[in-house]
């Protein structure tokens, strides 16, 4: 199965899976590599970078809250060359696209930033985050400079909240998808009593950005990528079933990593071809080392010793 | 990185604010030291969303003991699911007599594995309770360890000796605000030593981990020449070689 994941005129993204983890849950790519068979998604989408470093925030980053978490990390990054120096090998070797998640401030530093990118064979496109606050005339801005300097496909995150015009205005500057959307932003009250901005995760999300999805999805020129809060199969469906090419799996990733491959997998279309006599935990978590156990007795002679 | 299954087997109460779990065993779990935590879920539900950091006090051939505050429940034969291991073990030096552990308005719970190790090896330990630590009753622990306590002004008997007569030392601090914290252990120990030399203070950080292994970078920590992460290269950081402006 190919799924076109954007209709960027200048080079198209397809992947074989339309499930990828959300930018800023899922590292660099390999930092899950010990839980999460990687080959099992559509895409990774790396954590947010920025044209230049960034620090870590000072203030206090995670807010647990009783159906969710508020996190506030400050996108702390070394820079977009760094990023990709320390993993141009890594991405090289991705058996899926890699997508690297762009945070840019102004069309110069877009133009720039998709200069940098296009000189990396490793990075099969880019996500570009558009701040909140932002006008439509900015966001567009930036997109019309990445679009204008570089060739590579481009996606941009829209900020929670934002309407089909100005998804329109994005797609029509050049975008060749939209993900809609980022994790709304909140406020709360961390352990010593200040109060915390920050983004917020959890599974009250997605019926928020499900109807978004609906209503955007039927309108717009581009593919529509759902993400927040799935927490499951079912609820990556119900984005499919709205209209998303494809979705976006975030925080559940960091309380049950292994529910992403399963996502991927569900939505891969590995279920409906499972043959006949295969092992439970190929398809479902928490069933033990079932799989991996077999394939070591199997290379192992009947009295326990290894064949090579 | 592993996901295992474990089983609680026992459920201690170890004193007024604690209690100990008593998990089942598993090879990996003998593979942790003393810094090493793991990130735990009991039961199916989200509840709490994020996994909890389990810090380790004992591990053995019949499992592993955590501790974890009394205001959670937990019944024996309940499954938890765990990822470990999360960090990166204590760095002691080679020549080891003498460890002094302090726990400034927090509970020692992270501290405390490093204790068996250490006494097995004939190393002395002393445990320094400041402020609200002080709460913490010890009689569960080795009778082997000096138990002092201390006020919220860093101040403790015999601080300037217990000091200059150890080797390295590990301060855990207030999770709600370790930069500000460790930032006034820095200035105390430079009040009280001449130099601190490299590998003697370490800042033991306890940030919650929403992912616990790089992904996230939510427990980032300014070092000097860049960051670092407490679950994947902490959660000690030798505090000459961080960035505590």
């Amino acid at each position: 199965m190919t799924i076109l994941l954007t209709n960027s005129a200048k080079g198209a993204l397809s992947i074989n899976t339309p499930v990828m983890p959300a930018a800023g849950v899922f590292g660099y790519g390999d930092e899950y590599r010990a839980l999460i068979q990687v080959e099992k998604l559509g895409a990774v989408v790396t954590n947010p970078v920025t044209y230049s470093p960034w620090s870590p925030t000072a203030s206090t980053r995670v807010i647990p809250l009783p159906a969710g978490v508020l996190v506030h990390t400050g996108l702390p990054n070394p820079g977009l060359s760094k990023v990709i120096s320390a993993h141009r090998n890594l991405w090289s070797r991705m058996p899926v696209p890699v997508i690297v998640h762009l945070v840019v401030g102004s069309p110069n530093e877009a133009a720039r930033g998709a200069e940098r990118v296009d000189e990396e064979d490793s990075i099969a496109g880019v996500e570009m985050g558009i701040a909140d606050d932002i006008d439509v005339k900015d966001a567009a801005d930036q997109v019309r400079a990445f679009v204008k300097a570089g060739e590579k496909p481009l996606i941009v995150r829209l900020p929670f909240g934002a309407t089909a015009d100005f998804a329109e205005a994005l797609i029509d500057a050049g975008a060749g998808a939209v993900v809609l959307c980022a994790p709304p932003r909140g406020t709360a009250r961390d352990a010593s009593g200040r109060l915390v901005s920050g983004r917020l995760y959890g599974g009250l999300i997605k019926p928020l950005v499900l109807r978004l999805v609906g209503q955007m999805a039927r309108r717009l020129k581009a593919p529509v990528i759902g993400a927040g809060g799935i927490m499951n199969p079912q609820d990556a469906r119900d984005y499919l079933e709205a209209g998303a090419v494809a979705v976006q799996v975030d925080a559940v990733t960091w309380t049950n990593p292994k529910m992403l491959e399963v996502i991927a997998r569900d939505l891969g279309g590995l279920v409906v071809t499972q043959p006949m006599g295969a092992l439970p935990d190929e398809w479902y978590p928490g069933m033990g080392d079932t799989e991996r156990m077999k394939r070591v007795s199997d290379a192992e002679t009947p009295d326990g010793e290894r064949r090579d | 990185m592993k996901t295992l299954i474990l089983n609680i087997e026992r459920v201690r109460r170890v004193n007024e604010t604690h209690q100990h779990v008593y998990l089942s065993y598993d090879p990996m779990l003998l593979n942790l030291k003393a810094g090493q935590s793991l990130l735990a879920r009991v039961g199916e539900v989200n509840d709490p969303f994020l996994r909890e950091v389990w810090h380790p006090v004992q591990v053995s051939k019949s499992g592993a003991v955590v501790e974890r505050p009394v205001t959670s429940l937990y019944l024996p034969s309940t499954p938890v699911e765990v990822i470990g291991m999360i960090g990166q073990p204590f760095r002691y030096r080679r020549t080891l007599r003498a460890v002094l552990l302090i726990a400034y308005e927090t509970p020692p719970t992270a501290l405390l594995m490093a204790i068996p190790a250490l006494l097995a090896n004939q190393v002395a330990v002393t445990l320094v309770l400041l402020g609200s630590a002080a709460a913490y009753r010890t009689e569960h622990l080795p009778p082997e360890v000096e138990v002092i306590a201390g006020d919220a002004d860093f101040n403790w008997s015999n601080r300037v000796t217990t000091v200059g007569w150890a080797d390295q030392v590990f301060v855990a601090v207030n999770p709600a605000d370790e930069m500000t914290c460790f930032r006034k252990v820095w200035r105390i120990f430079n009040d009280i030593r001449a130099d601190i030399p490299k590998a003697y203070l370490f800042g033991v950080f306890q940030p919650i981990m929403p992912c616990g292994v790089g992904a996230c970078a939510a427990c980032t920590v300014k070092i000097k020449g860049g960051t670092a992460l407490a679950c994947t290269q902490g959660p000690a950081f030798d505090l000459t070689e961080m960035n505590l402006s």
